[in-house]
């Protein structure tokens, strides 16, 4: 029954990007962040991608580093404790990407706009803020039914493309997340297209059992790519933590060197033998 | 046996700070945890383990709401938000439960630059369009510092005059306080208070200007005034900030943090780097990830 859309990461990236997309990322800083498809983009070079998520980390770092990235949509990129994001932050600084400045609800919304298939979204905050100056397409307006409320009307955000990384995944498309989902299921019903890359493959009986079921219904997924450690170094709960010293290590090189011995032609398995193999994930595992 | 309060000889700058947060939080509030902040963390703990042991968290990074205090982590901080009672997603989360009637929330932010109003910056230093430093950004503090009934509530482990700046030096107000001296228009009640490394500092009834509410023992006035950017009220018989007590300080040595991975707020440099070593090789010798559970 059904047609599987089990395929391999090369293939679900260079038939589902492209170059110019807006991509949306799932997972919340260092957590559950679908690391191993944005390898591969950087690895088959895609440009000018718009790149959208909740809150970002290392993934959109390395996007930026890789020259894939022309503007970023998100209310916080940072490496937490690690420090601050150092390709963002530089390419910023010089001018090289464009940032749409973002809050939490700018985004929440701007997906929310982007299923009720409204042009924009009413919030009762960023008021008083200089969000306005910065961003054009926002503007502050009073209630039209007549209570007197300002209001700030924020506009849709529409994905061609949802990159998540789930624990649980069948081969039909349907993803199981433990533990918190944040805008993965906002994505996945808006995005285009959704690539849900998976530590384990399971059969749509499995899915039915787990706790919260189809989080990510097989309806709106295109592909589906098993990749065990598929968000290291970020975490995929239950299963790892994230590897904090993998962060620091991308925090110590240089970027292009970085990307010489963990992405460019390596392969999952090459990538965690580079990182560090057995013993990182001995460390790593929950 | 009656006793008075005895109060803690030997703490330090980030243990004042996290027990001043601590006292901050009532009973029934939900305390919301934002990313990279261990020191909010620490003194919410240990507001569970003082006097408010019905507080509830809520993880930003789960979106959970969960009842039971963990010692603080820093690696397995997603274990802690899987043992939630209620997950959200980030939308409802954004839009939905926090700016609620029903919900007491307190949050700590710790801005970049602050103003004599409370105006927070979060976003960059020098011109927006081309930036001499770009921080993170601002999550959701532009979206509830202008909501929260309780008010928002702000800190900084360095009190000084890159801190807190005049209105016109904040490159880019991301967090609301109160704009032009007055309330925000959209009804929460703006900034409580600053907590920092020298004092704790508070808002005007009328002006609605941070003034000194309490300075910190051994702390010299002058000191205050020149590591602030303006004028800061200063009112008649000032108070000396109320020191840790040695309840507290056990309370979050013992248990809400022992690792001290609050300290991380505080530190810079080499220091810093080897403190996070050692805290990263700590925890992944732990056997059970589950951050313990405090009873």
């Amino acid at each position: 029954m059904g047609t599987s859309k089990l395929m391999s990461l090369e293939e679900a990236i260079s038939t589902f990007v492209q170059d110019g997309d807006v991509v949306g990322i799932g997972g919340l800083s260092f957590w559950r962040k679908p690391v191993s498809a944005c390898r591969e983009i950087i690895r088959q070079g895609k440009k000018n991608l718009t790149i959208c998520t909740f809150v970002g980390g290392i993934e959109v770092d390395m996007l930026i580093g890789g020259g894939c990235v022309s503007e970023v949509k998100a209310s916080f990129v940072g490496m937490e404790v690690f420090g601050m994001a150092p390709n963002y932050r530089k390419a910023i600084e010089a001018g090289q990407i464009k940032v749409s400045e973002e809050s939490e609800a700018s985004i929440a919304l701007g997906l929310k706009c982007s299923y009720l298939k409204v042009p924009f979204m009413p919030l009762k905050g960023i008021i008083g803020t200089d969000f306005p100056k910065v961003r054009d397409d926002i503007k502050q307006f009073e209630d039209p039914l007549g209570s007197g409320t300002q209001l700030m009307a924020l506009p849709k955000i529409d994905l061609d493309v949802a990159l998540l990384h789930v624990p649980y995944a069948d081969e039909l498309g349907n993803g199981n997340i433990a533990g918190a989902v944040w805008l993965d299921d906002d994505m996945a019903k808006i995005a285009k297209k959704t690539i849900i890359t998976c530590e384990k493959l399971v059969e749509l009986e499995d899915i039915k059992h787990l706790p919260g079921k189809a989080q990510l219904p097989m309806q709106t997924t295109q592909a589906v790519v098993k990749v065990p450690f598929g968000s290291h170094p970020t975490s995929c709960y239950p299963n790892y933590t994230f590897d904090p010293k993998h962060i620091q290590t991308y925090l110590k090189m240089n970027f292009n060197d970085y990307k010489q011995k963990f992405i460019s032609k390596k392969s999952q398995a090459q990538y965690l033998e580079e990182a560090g193999g057995v013993q990182t994930i001995l460390n790593v595992l929950l | 046996m009656e006793r008075m309060t005895e109060y803690s000889k030997d703490y330090t700058a980030d243990e004042i700070l996290t027990v001043l947060m601590a006292r901050e939080v009532k009973n029934d509030d939900v305390m919301i945890v934002g990313v990279a902040t261990p020191m909010v963390w620490a003194a919410f703990t240990l507001a569970k383990l003082t006097h408010a042991p019905e507080a509830i968290y809520h993880y930003i990074m789960g979106n959970t709401f969960v009842y039971e205090p963990r010692q603080v982590s820093l690696l397995y901080l997603e274990m802690n938000t899987a043992r939630a009672y209620r997950f959200q997603n980030s939308g409802e989360c954004t839009l939905e439960s926090l700016p609620s009637d029903t919900l007491t929330t307190i949050e700590f932010f710790r801005p970049a630059q602050v103003d004599q109003f409370g105006n927070t910056n979060n976003i960059c230093i020098g011109d927006w369009e081309k930036p001499k430093i770009r921080f993170p950004g601002c999550a959701g503090i532009a979206d509830f510092s202008m909501f929260y009934k309780r008010g928002t509530f702000l800190y900084t482990t360095r009190h000084d005059t890159k801190t807190f700046v005049t209105s016109d030096k904040v490159n880019f107000i991301s967090g609301v306080g109160f704009p032009d001296g007055k309330p925000s228009i959209c009804g929460g009640s703006g900034p409580q208070c600053m907590i920092t490394n020298l004092a704790y500092l508070d808002f005007d009834d009328s002006t609605k200007r941070m003034r000194v509410g309490s300075i910190h023992p051994g702390i010299d006035i002058e000191e205050i005034k020149s590591s602030t950017g303006f004028e800061l009220l200063i009112p008649e018989g000032l108070k000396e900030t109320e020191p840790p007590t040695i309840k507290e300080i056990k309370a979050l040595r013992e248990k809400a943090d022992p690792i001290g991975i609050r300290k991380l707020e505080i530190l810079a440099g080499s220091e810093r780097e080897d403190f996070l070593n050692d805290i990263i090789e700590k925890e992944l010798a732990m056997e059970m990830k589950f951050p313990k559970l405090i009873k």
